[in-house]
């Protein structure tokens, strides 16, 4: 039996000036993403039923739920990368300022930008560590060499990496560590400024040191961008986010500020998970 | 517990046997490779080694005549000598088997008889015996007469034993030959022989220069013993430019004489029964005053003729066409001085050459010189094959066995002067022809204008020399591997990249195994349609293949173009599967508008006839199995190689990173550039060396495509010849022990290390490569 008090599981969390936010009546200028009515089909079998949620600006919503529930599948849905997935269907909507990602006429590099992605596995380019960092902004057809340099220091300093790797940035980003590289990962999708970062597991495939830094790091992430990460790990779900939604079997079972989900579950199926009763 | 152990037992067995049998299997694999690459050396080594001289047999003769001539039989076995007295003396250089009939020993005379037997002949000595390229010899005595002779030998079989014989023949009868129409004693006397005709050049008494050709009814070579030979005489005489004439030599095949006055040489054309015509002079630049020409010698093969100096120089000169028509050049000098020796520019120190002996074959030719220091040379490859002294200082008489592997001289012994003997040492010098330098660089020839890199290893002629310059024909290995590689690396690799990344996997599954069914297609089969079908159909349409190059890209990005705009009701009645397939009538239209344009291109931009255009107005030659017929056949033998390779690398490149660049707003194609080939690229760079170690050692497609003309030219519409197609075209009829024999098989070695070095080169640059992109 495990019980959890999040205040004290959150590394230096300053929820003293937090202000609760009332989910379901956000005004728009708090909601970052608005999910409405989403339905995803992998051939003739359906993933997700019906979520409709919306995700507040600047705040970290995790998505927790036993593996196969289906959150790593809406993570994707956000920028899209289920269109990679032959048979992959969708209906309902997105919205990213009002607009709907899922639209004919969205250019999905462009959306992609807005929203960026850290894997569950480290994913570095097998390339410098400066040329992973400026990957993004290379694509988008920045080449001023000062610039560049500018932004990969920062995106660096962001991810909690420069320090470590500034005497080295033109060697190869393989020879870093997992954290390091799962860092650098986070460095080159900051680099191009997202609104947007979703981050996929991010701490599954690193040691306890490394998930602690990264943990640390999403925390002060949330003050440029909006996080939604996906986790199994239920800790670090109470420890690094502020909003949690708990889903199962592509349900959206129950979504509500972090520290009322874990201790004063709504719904049965949610206190089940969080005591242990499976997943 | 039992059980257990037993087990135990047998699977301790197997396990044992299993590493024994691999081991033993991958030992014999590398041994056999080890045993290949020593096999090849040891064929080749023989063709690097230096001539080596030995004595053999040395004898004391008993005459103390002086010794005008010499020989010896091909097989080493009985040599003679002639005096001056007219006799001539035949011994055994090898001892018989103790139970033949008559047993001789070594050094035992065979024969021993006077020359002159017919009642022409009195009380007379010979004062010369002038040597021919033939076996015919002919002796001029101190009376002014002249006779032909011919020591000759044969083969007679007795126990099982075989014994040569020696014989004397006497091809124009016993009687002196009237050379002279006044009969006049002669101070020089040159001849030479074929069939039909026998000319001698000579220098009488009295200073006149004659020239004297004997016509023979039938033929000379018809009867042995000569008496009933008809023939005509024809008596010339030459205008006379020197008072001293120091030597004259014909040519074997009648054409030139070649006379030398101090050190000027006057050649002089043969040909005209009516006028002997002076046809050029040579005069060597020589390396001061003090040096002057001491002798001359005509090579085997009628072409060219060597000066030895007073400096222990000797020269080559042969005629070459020029602009201003043909002129004696000298090729390339030889130096016959001590090695150790300093070159003293006034000539002091140095050996003056005494005499130059030929080979009857080969371009081979021995030196003497007044230091007792013998030299052997071949002209061609410039190689100085030995040098040394052989038994006596200064011989009265010298000959090199008619196999070349032997000679016999004759002089005063070394240590007692007093008594004269006959040495005969073994010659070991093979393939004098062949040197390093003589491989791999330009060398002049006989009869070329100028240095050149030739392969031409046969002729019909005999006294043909073989030429092996490896260079054109490794230059075809790598012009036809370029033009195939040319071809087929943008297909293979375009091909891998569409099949591996943007091809639906249900498709990928059929196209993928077909393309590598193509590398089953036995390239015989491809060699022959392209030879045979492909040439001459490129050769009609050749406009038309140079459209195609452009119609199939043009028509590919146009349809490809149309179907992406195409609006989407459209495109869902065709499965996205089978859209490609789109492409086989528009392809098929665009191969169609090709060949009908061909002719109207070729009336409108080439006088109604490409090929035809290409050789009268642009001057390329063109051969009608080309490098582009091998270029696009070979291309698709190597084709799957590739492709096969290729794909599998950018398959096998991981989603994750694929994912990662997309997720930062990379679109498809930029993930394609940047990371997908960036990471397969130590997958990529093999495939292509994969393809162009095949396309080097490719060998039926370029023996039937090429027309092996083993030319240096980079044009696409000339021919090549290939190592390996050379390979297979001349290792049949080549002599087993041969220098051409011996050169196929540096040739492999030269295959086999091309191969090896693309194959390390590749390897070594794919590990570079992988180390810096390999994914995790």
């Amino acid at each position: 039996m495990i019980s959890i008090s999040p205040k004290a599981l959150a590394p230096g969390s300053d929820t003293s000036i937090e202000k609760k936010l009332d989910l379901s009546n956000l005004t728009p200028e708090q909601i970052a993403l608005d999910i409405n009515k989403l339905n995803l089909f992998y051939g003739k079998k359906q993933a997700l039923n019906d979520i409709t949620m919306s995700i507040p600006k600047g705040q970290v919503t995790a998505f927790i739920g036993p593996s196969g529930c289906g959150k790593s599948t809406l993570l994707r849905s956000i920028n899209r990368m289920n269109d990679l997935v032959d048979n992959c269907h969708i209906s309902g909507e997105i919205n990213l300022h009002g607009n709907n990602i899922y639209d004919k006429h969205v250019d999905v590099a462009e959306l992609r930008r807005k929203v960026g992605m850290v894997f569950q596995r480290p994913n570095p380019f097998p390339k410098t560590i400066y040329e992973n960092v400026v990957y993004g902004l290379r694509i988008m057809g920045e080449n001023n060499r000062r610039r560049l340099d500018e932004a990969a220091e920062q995106s660096l300093r962001s991810a909690a990496l420069w320090n470590e790797v500034k005497d080295r940035l033109h060697e190869s980003a393989l020879g870093l560590s997992g954290g390091q590289q799962q860092r650098l990962v986070i460095a080159r999708a900051i680099a191009i400024q997202p609104e947007v970062l979703l981050l996929d597991e991010p701490t599954s495939a690193l040691d306890p040191i490394s998930t602690l830094t990264i943990e640390e790091l999403i925390n002060d992430l949330k003050k440029q961008f909006t996080v939604v990460i996906v986790t199994h790990n239920m800790q670090q779900a109470a420890r690094v986010s502020d909003q949690t939604a708990f889903m199962y079997m592509g349900d959206l079972i129950e979504y509500s500020d972090t520290n009322t989900l874990f201790t004063t579950p709504l719904k049965k199926k949610t206190e089940d998970y969080i005591t242990g009763r499976y997943g | 517990m039992a059980s257990l152990i037993s087990s135990n037992r047998s699977r301790g067995i197997k396990n044992s046997l299993a590493k024994w049998l691999i081991t033993l299997g991958g030992i014999s694999v590398l041994f056999t490779l080890v045993l290949i690459f020593l096999y090849l050396l040891y064929v080749v080594k023989p063709i690097f080694d230096s001539a080596q001289i030995e004595p053999k047999v040395s004898l004391d003769l008993t005459t103390n005549e002086k010794v005008l001539s010499t020989g010896v039989d091909e097989l080493q076995e009985v040599a003679y000598e002639i005096t001056e007295a007219g006799n001539i003396d035949f011994y055994h250089l090898k001892a018989s088997v103790p139970e033949a009939d008559n047993p001789f020993a070594v050094g035992d005379n065979a024969l021993s008889m006077s020359l002159f037997a017919s009642d022409d002949f009195n009380q007379e000595q010979v004062v010369n015996v002038i040597n021919s390229f033939s076996a015919n010899k002919l002796l001029h005595t101190s009376k002014g007469k002249t006779l032909l002779i011919q020591p000759s030998f044969y083969a007679k079989y007795a126990n099982d034993t075989r014994e040569i014989i020696p014989q004397v023949n006497y091809p124009l009868g016993q009687g002196s030959l009237i050379i002279d129409e006044q009969q006049t004693p002669l101070s020089q006397l040159a001849f030479a022989i074929d069939d039909e005709r026998i000319v001698f050049v000579a220098v009488t008494e009295d200073k006149r220069l004659i020239k004297t050709s004997f016509i023979a009814e039938d033929d000379f070579s018809s009867s042995s013993d000569g008496d009933d030979v008809e023939y005509e005489t024809i008596f010339q005489q030459i205008e006379l430019v020197d008072d001293v004439i120091d030597e004259i030599k014909v040519t074997p095949d009648l054409s030139l004489a070649f006379i030398r006055s101090a050190s000027t040489v006057y050649v002089y054309s043969l040909n005209d029964d009516e006028e002997v015509s002076l046809k050029a002079t040579i005069t060597p630049t020589l390396d001061n005053n003090n040096t002057y020409l001491t002798s001359m010698a005509l090579l085997s093969g009628s072409s060219s003729v060597l000066l030895g100096d007073s400096s222990g120089r000797v020269s080559q000169w042969f005629e070459v066409s020029t602009g201003s028509g043909r002129q004696f050049k000298q090729i390339r000098t030889f130096n016959a001085n001590d090695d150790e020796a300093s070159y003293d520019s006034t000539g002091q120190t140095s050996s003056a050459i005494t005499a130059i002996y030929t080979e009857q074959y080969r371009k081979s030719f021995y030196t003497m010189t007044n230091t007792g220091m013998a030299n052997v040379f071949y002209t061609t490859s410039s190689a100085h094959l030995w040098q040394g002294k052989l038994a006596t200082a200064q011989p009265e008489a010298f000959a090199i066995a008619p196999r070349a592997n032997g000679l016999i001289i004759i002089g005063n012994d070394a240590l007692d002067a007093s008594k004269k003997s006959l040495q005969a040492f073994s010659v070991h010098n093979e393939h004098p022809e062949v040197t390093w330098q003589a491989l791999w660089q330009e060398v002049w020839y006989e009869g070329y204008p100028e240095p050149d890199y030739i392969w031409q290893s046969t002729s019909g002629s005999d006294d043909f020399e073989g030429k092996f310059s490896l260079v054109p024909i490794s230059f075809g290995t790598i012009k036809a591997a370029l033009y195939a590689m040319l071809f087929a690396v943008p297909i293979a690799l375009t091909a891998a990249i569409y099949t591996a990344y943007f091809m639906t996997p249900g498709m990928r599954k059929k196209v993928k195994p077909t393309i590598e069914m193509m590398e089953a297609l036995p390239t015989v089969i491809l060699g022959f349609l392209a030879g045979l079908w492909l040439a001459p159909l490129m050769e009609e349409y050749l406009p038309a293949i140079f459209l195609l190059f452009i119609f199939l890209p043009l028509s590919t990005l146009i349809t490809a173009f149309a179907w992406h705009n195409l609006p989407n009701h459209w495109k869902d009645k065709l499965p996205e599967t089978l859209a490609p397939l789109l492409l086989i009538p528009v392809m098929i239209l665009a191969i169609y508008a090709a060949f009908s344009l061909s002719g109207v291109l070729e009336l409108v931009f080439f006088n109604g006839d490409m090929r035809q255009f290409l050789t009268n107005d642009l001057g390329i030659n063109f051969d009608q199995r080309n490098a582009l017929v091998v270029g696009i056949a070979m291309g698709f033998a190597v084709i799957p190689t590739i492709f096969s390779m290729a794909e599998d690398a950018i398959f096998s490149v991981p989603g994750h990173l694929t994912s990662g660049s997309l997720a930062l707003g990379a679109t498809q194609w930029q993930t394609l550039i940047k990371v997908v080939l960036l990471t397969a690229s130590p997958g990529i760079f093999s495939a292509v060396m994969m393809g162009l170690g095949r396309a080097v050692g490719e060998t039926m497609i370029v023996l039937m495509a090429t027309g092996n003309t083993p030319i240096l030219d980079w044009s696409i519409f000339q021919g090549m010849r290939t190592l390996a197609a050379n390979i297979a075209v001349e290792m049949p009829e080549s002599e087993v022990g041969s220098s051409h024999y011996r050169i196929l098989f540096l040739a492999a070695f030269v295959l086999f290390i091309f191969t090896f070095i693309f194959n390390t080169a590749a390897e070594f640059v794919r590990q570079r490569l992988r180390e810096k992109y390999s994914s995790m």
